[in-house]
């Protein structure tokens, strides 16, 4: 076709003869007739149709993608972020003999403030998530002789018989003092938000001392001031009851040990390190049966939690451990701790049972051979360890128990013994103190604080009221963090992933945990633990479920360069002739317009 | 990190100590009864083909109490919470490799008859669960066991590889699933997790000897986990849990020595022990284990040679292999003194098997247990066989269809048909065939033939009772299931069934996928035959597992070949090429329609006319090339010219045109 549209001064020199005949008309340069426009509006058509059909066809290989509610996961992230879940607590201070006169009805208020001011103190820089910091409300009730005056704040809830802390014997052990103080205090609340902790200061002529009780109070005994008082109460407030009396940096609430459907498998390990040595077995239903099964009811709001034991044998530790002539026992240092797990031999497995995304936690009690027994772990201020364990944090805790009979000669062929139960009960104290440890709660029973150095009473299931209140506040902040990472993260990767299909399931699933979520919040600034815990569990589940759907994980998405490859074969060549045809009609279209305007502006110019 | 404990139990601790004391262990007993329990033992076996035969067998057993499936002793807890999971009531895995030689090694003896196995994967499972949950019970489980034991078991779960048989397989299932691999390579991965489910692992005692290297230069392999529930106590009310854990190994004993034997005699057994079989020796027992013994086979048939060897030589008495206390005969010498001969009591024949009892306590007590077995005369034997051998092949070529043939051949065994024959003409052999064909084999039922010594017969006289379920595409397998009677005299029979290949999709081939598709072996049962051991002793079975095994009453199966169909292989990289063909013919086709459409003829022509006055660049730069060339002035032409501009016309319809004739002609020739 390039032939036919040529432009004529490619032929250099015209017909002389038609020039000469007729030289009003020259043929290459112009025409009588007006240019058809046939074969124009063909081409045209042809092109236009196939610009109309690029969307339809750009649309009909697009893969489908379920509508994910990207700018609420990033609100939800990013309120995550900079401000963490507040639960509201109600703090009672109950000031019991102190002298105020009857005109003194100010005086409940003024302490009221001076609480609240020193406790802001404490709470200054940035409190972690799952405290009840900036979020609290402080009552102070004084009484004396029967006479009771109340702040303004607390005047209307939370009301207890006025002079029944007055009567109570705090002279007697520490158990029944409690256990008088809940009978008091721990009735219901009404009109309040959130869980009530009481301190009571009890002033008069006694040992000084301070307790915090298994429920939800403590109390002072002793002649203090009141300056000095204030303090001490604000201190147990904020450290004790808000934050659940953990040191700092001890575990953080990110490494919370609670698999993503919120529960908690305790893999319990006997290990024999040589049976050849000596056998031993331990009787694990008596020990679920009467000490496990109170720590497991009592943490079922933070965690569902089921129990598995094995005996493993052959199963040496991985490090080594030196014979230490003065304490007469084979020395492991601090140092050789990481080394001491052998991941080779020791078949801790993962439970089958459990499946899904349970925590497993490994505790494992480890039984020395022969020839390196006793064996103990040393602190490294040069003392022997008293429980003789380490905990690893989300993994799990070991603890060696040395047998009775270190020096004995074994015998030619092992003797199976059973370990008693004292010894059970030592070990399982040890046991109970590192999963303490490992949801992140202090093992021993001292709280020393800056003012105060209190004596913390233990339960005999294992935690606390007001530690469970904080491991439940802790647990939910912490799902509700844990969800708003996950959902990000999978917000992020959908998006850097133009092509990658998202079922509907996805998001009904996202939809679902924005919504437990939101719930949670509203659960939790209303103070409703057990509700908010639920729904926290429940968000975090579901973004996970989300996150880890197996159409994300195993559908490799239609890429574009093979969308490219399967219709450049047919849309290249074709778009090439009908863009080219188009180009090069309108072109001849113009040229041949030019001539008809030329001839006929001369016919013009002659007639 | 280092913490110190609470004083949180001291309630507690008051009313522990009451009872504490009373539950502990006497020590030295093995665990008390209704306990968690291990026995290993080792049986070793000489085969008449040069070879040794070494089947370890483990047996772990837990009682099922309210705490089964989370505390657990000495069972393995992962395999205990899968029973509890998936309501496993008996379940059997089985990993091989190579071929059981049945006319060498024995058909109708207890090891071949249940050890002797398909190679690859082969699991089947009885579920505890209704009906309808079976399937789902089935797919979890292979999912499980294929984490468990590092294997490609998941493939079993696709509705396509297992089958549900109704009787065939094993009689009155309930609900069982059955499903092979015959492609699955087998090697220390899967050997390292099923070591790992015994409590001394390969640490001590028997298994110390199970030197990978060794083991896998072997024969024959095959690993067994086989789990099933016994009633431990006549009411029913106590039942219990048995792990079986076999591994059945078939050995060369090592060649070197055999060399120096044979250049003296070239008959002469292979002299063989531990410690060349293995390259190792058993140092001491798995101290957890109850029992822990080595058990050395002889069968009737070496038994029967070794009291004619005697008979000739009268050199000793008739008893002397039966003694417990001797040393050498002439046949043979053994390193080391048995505990107790144990024989087997036959009530059909007059020769019996013997076994030889060492316990391994006893001998590695001084040092490291190395039985050896020298042989000083030459013996020739052979196995018990199979009533009636069986074999499968493929019949037909090309890749469009074939057909399946199954024969069966007498070997008129010694218990087998000579017995029977004396119940006189009407007596018949029933023998079971279960055969799964996977989908795109498809098996054309209505053309089984059958033929009975040569002749052909109706099915009807041969076959006692069928069942068929037909495959359906990528849905479910074909399965066969069929009792045939055959008369006592036959020597051979055989059947026959046609089969087309099918079409797979192309995302449905094995990666290589030329190799061709393995049709798992029929399995072929003969109900009526059963393979028994009795031995004199009663509570030996209580004492040996490996002995209460033989004892039981087993029917004789047997395993045939695995075959290999080639299938139609598609080009895979073909619908690119496809693609690519139909896109470049329609850009033509719709380029070259476009350019008609608007093309001007008048004007064409009134163009070439004036452009036919002088020649165009191209033919003047020929023109003058060629006049160069020839050294003189040529005129040029004018059709080179003109047939520049109805080049591509006539080159489209000339391509048509070849194109056309070539489909037509392909399509007449088909």
């Amino acid at each position: 076709m390039a032939e036919i549209t040529e432009s004529p001064e490619s032929s250099p020199d015209p017909p002389e003869t038609k020039s000469e005949q007729r030289e009003e008309f020259d043929p290459e340069t112009m025409r009588r007739t007006k240019p058809g426009v046939k074969r124009l509006v063909l081409t045209f058509s042809v092109l236009i149709s196939f610009v109309i059909g690029f969307p339809f066809l750009w649309k009909s290989v697009e893969i489908y993608r379920a509508p994910l509610l990207f700018d609420d996961i990033d609100l939800l992230s990013k309120r995550m972020e900079s401000e963490p879940l507040r639960f509201p607590c109600n703090f009672r201070a109950v000031f019991v003999g102190f002298d105020f006169g009857s005109a003194d009805f100010d005086r409940a208020d003024d302490l009221q403030s001076s609480i609240s001011n020193r406790m802001d103190k404490f709470v200054s820089g940035t409190s972690p998530c799952g405290t009840c910091s900036s979020n609290y409300s402080v009552s102070v009730t004084m009484e004396s002789n029967s006479r009771c005056i109340q702040s303004q704040s607390g005047r209307h809830s939370c009301s207890y018989q006025c002079g029944a802390i007055s009567s109570i014997d705090f002279r007697g052990d520490d158990e029944s003092v409690d256990d008088s103080l809940e009978r008091v205090l721990g009735g219901e609340c009404s009109g309040l938000a959130g869980k009530v902790y009481t301190v009571v200061i009890v002033n008069k002529d006694a040992e000084d001392k301070a307790i915090i009780g298994k429920y939800r109070h403590a109390w002072i005994v002793g002649r203090v001031q009141e300056e000095e008082a204030v303090e001490k109460i604000a201190e147990i407030f904020v450290k004790v009851f808000s934050n659940g009396g953990k040191e700092e940096g001890l575990i953080h609430g990110e490494f919370m040990p609670v698999g993503a459907d919120g529960r908690i498998v305790l893999s319990f390990n006997l290990l024999n390190s040589d049976p050849q040595d000596w056998i031993y077995d331990w009787d694990f239903n008596m020990i679920e049966e009467h000490m496990l099964s109170p720590v497991v009811d009592t943490l079922g709001p933070v965690a569902n939690i089921t129990v598995e034991s094995q005996v493993l044998y052959y199963t040496p530790k991985s490090s080594y451990a030196y014979w230490d002539e003065e304490l007469k026992s084979f020395i492991l240092n601090t140092g050789d701790l990481p080394f001491f797990v052998n991941s080779n031999e020791w078949h801790l497995d993962t439970s089958t049972a459990a499946g899904g995304r349970s925590k497993v936690l490994q505790l494992v009690l480890y039984i020395p051979s022969a020839k390196e027994c006793p064996l103990n772990l040393q602190l490294p201020n040069g003392e022997i360890s008293k429980a003789n364990g380490y905990i690893s944090p989300m993994w799990g805790g070991v603890v060696v128990w040395n047998p009775m009979n270190c020096f004995q000669d074994p015998e030619k062929y092992p003797a199976w013994h059973k370990i008693s139960p004292q010894d059970l009960q030592k070990i399982f104290e040890v046991f109970v103190a590192q999963i303490r440890q490992l949801v992140g709660l202090k093992s021993d029973n001292l709280f020393i604080g800056t003012s105060v150095r209190s004596i913390m009473l233990a339960s005999e299931k294992g935690f606390t009221e007001w530690e469970l209140d904080a491991l439940t506040r802790q647990h939910t902040c912490f799902n509700l963090w844990s969800c708003a990472t996950t959902l990000s993260s999978l917000s992020r990767l959908v998006q850097s992933l133009p092509r990658m299909i998202i079922m509907d399931e996805i998001g009904k699933q996202v939809k679902l945990s924005m919504e437990a979520a939101k719930q949670a919040e509203s659960d939790a600034s209303h103070g409703i633990y057990a509700a908010a815990a639920v729904s926290a569990r429940q968000s975090r589940a579901l973004a996970e479920d989300a996150f880890f759907h197996p159409s994300i994980m195993s559908v490799s998405y239609y890429s574009f360069e093979h969308c490219f490859a399967v219709y450049s074969p047919f849309f290249l060549p074709v778009s090439l002739h009908v863009v080219l045809a188009a180009l090069r009609e309108w072109k001849r279209y113009r040229q041949e317009k030019k001539k008809y305007l030329t001839w006929k502006a001369r016919v013009d110019a002659s007639s | 990190m280092v913490l110190r404990s609470r004083p949180i139990f001291s309630l507690l601790l008051l009313f522990l100590s009451s009872y504490g004391f009373s539950t502990a262990f006497a020590s030295g007993s093995a665990i008390e009864g209704g306990e968690e329990d291990f026995s290993e033992e080792l049986l070793l076996k000489p085969l008449p083909d040069r070879k040794v035969l070494a089947h370890f067998h483990f047996e772990t057993r837990a009682p099922r109490t309210p705490s089964y499936g989370r505390h657990h002793h000495l069972f393995p807890k992962a395999i205990a919470q899968l029973v509890k999971k998936f309501h496993i009531q008996e379940m059997e895995l089985s990993f091989t490799q190579g071929r059981w030689n049945y006319e060498s090694w024995g058909g109708f003896e207890p090891i071949a008859s249940s050890n002797a196995k398909p190679p690859g994967v082969e699991l089947w499972a009885v579920f505890d669960v209704p009906p309808d949950d079976v399937d789902a019970s089935w797919k979890n489980l292979t999912h499980s066991i294929s984490g468990l034991f590092c294997a490609s078991i998941n493939f079993l779960e696709s509705s396509t590889a297992y089958a549900a048989p109704k009787w065939s397989f094993r009689p009155d299932p309930g609900s069982l699933r059955y499903g092979t691999l015959p492609r699955e390579a087998v090697c220390t991965e899967n050997l390292t997790p099923w070591l790992k489910l015994l409590p001394c692992r390969d640490k001590a005692g028997i298994s110390l000897l199970m030197d990978r290297p060794s083991i896998y230069r072997g024969f024959y392999h095959s690993q067994r986990l086989r789990l099933r529930s016994a009633k431990t106590s006549s009411d029913g009310t106590h039942s219990s849990i048995i792990l079986e854990q076999t591994l059945t190994v078939v050995l060369h004993p090592d060649s070197q020595k055999m060399s120096t034997v044979n250049s003296r005699e070239p008959t002469l057994q292979p002299s063989w022990s531990m410690s060349s079989l293995f390259g190792k020796k058993i140092s001491g027992t798995c101290v957890l284990a109850k029992s822990s013994t080595v058990y050395l086979q002889l069968d009737w048939g070496v038994v029967r040679e070794l009291k004619n060897l005697e008979n000739g030589n009268q050199v000793l008495g008739v008893a002397s292999i039966m003694e417990e206390s001797f040393v050498s005969n002439p046949a043979f010498v053994l390193s080391d003194k048995p505990d107790k001969v144990i024989r087997e009591v036959d009530s059909r024949s007059e020769e019996s098997a013997i076994l030889y009892e060492f316990s391994v306590r006893k001998h590695s007590d001084l040092g490291p247990f190395d039985l050896g077995f020298t042989w000083k005369t030459p013996v020739v034997w052979s196995c018990p066989q199979l009533p009636l051998r069986v074999s499968r092949f493929l019949m037909g070529s090309g890749n469009e269809r074939g057909a399946i043939a199954i024969s069966f051949r007498s070997a008129r065994a010694r218990e087998g048909l000579t017995h029977a024959k004396s119940m006189g003409e009407s007596c018949k052999v029933d023998v079971n065939v279960f055969q799964v064909v996977p989908w795109y084999i498809k098996v054309y039922f209505h053309t089984m033939k059958v033929f009975v010594d040569g002749k052909p017969l109706a099915v009807s006289d041969i076959i006692e009772k069928i069942h068929v379920s037909p495959s359906e595409d990528k849905v479910s397998p074909g399965v066969l299931e069929m009792i045939l009677k055959l008369p006592c005299t036959v020597d051979s029979a055989a059947f026959t069934l046609e089969f087309d290949k099918g079409f797979l999709h192309i995302d449905e081939y094995p990666p290589d996928a030329n190799q061709g598709f393995d049709i798992p072996p029929a399995v072929i049962t003969f109900p009526t035959f059963h393979v028994n051991m009795h031995f004199g002793e009663d509570n030996l079975s209580k004492k040996s597992a490996v002995l209460s095994r033989f004892q039981e009453n087993i029917p004789v199966r047997s395993y045939t070949e695995v075959l290999l169909v080639p299938l139609t292989t598609p080009d895979f990289s073909m619908p690119y090429n496809v693609i690519t063909i139909t896109c470049t013919v329609f850009a033509l086709y719709f380029g070259s329609l476009l350019n008609v459409l608007r093309r001007r003829v008048n004007e064409e022509e009134r163009f070439l006319k004036s452009k036919g006055k002088r020649p165009s660049a191209l033919s003047r730069l020929l023109s003058k090339l060629s006049a160069k060339l020839g050294g003189k002035r040529v005129v040029a032409s004018q059709s080179s010219a003109r047939s520049s501009s109805f080049i591509s016309l006539k080159l489209i319809l000339k391509i048509i045109l070849v194109a056309g004739i070539a489909i037509a002609w392909q399509y007449f020739s088909e």
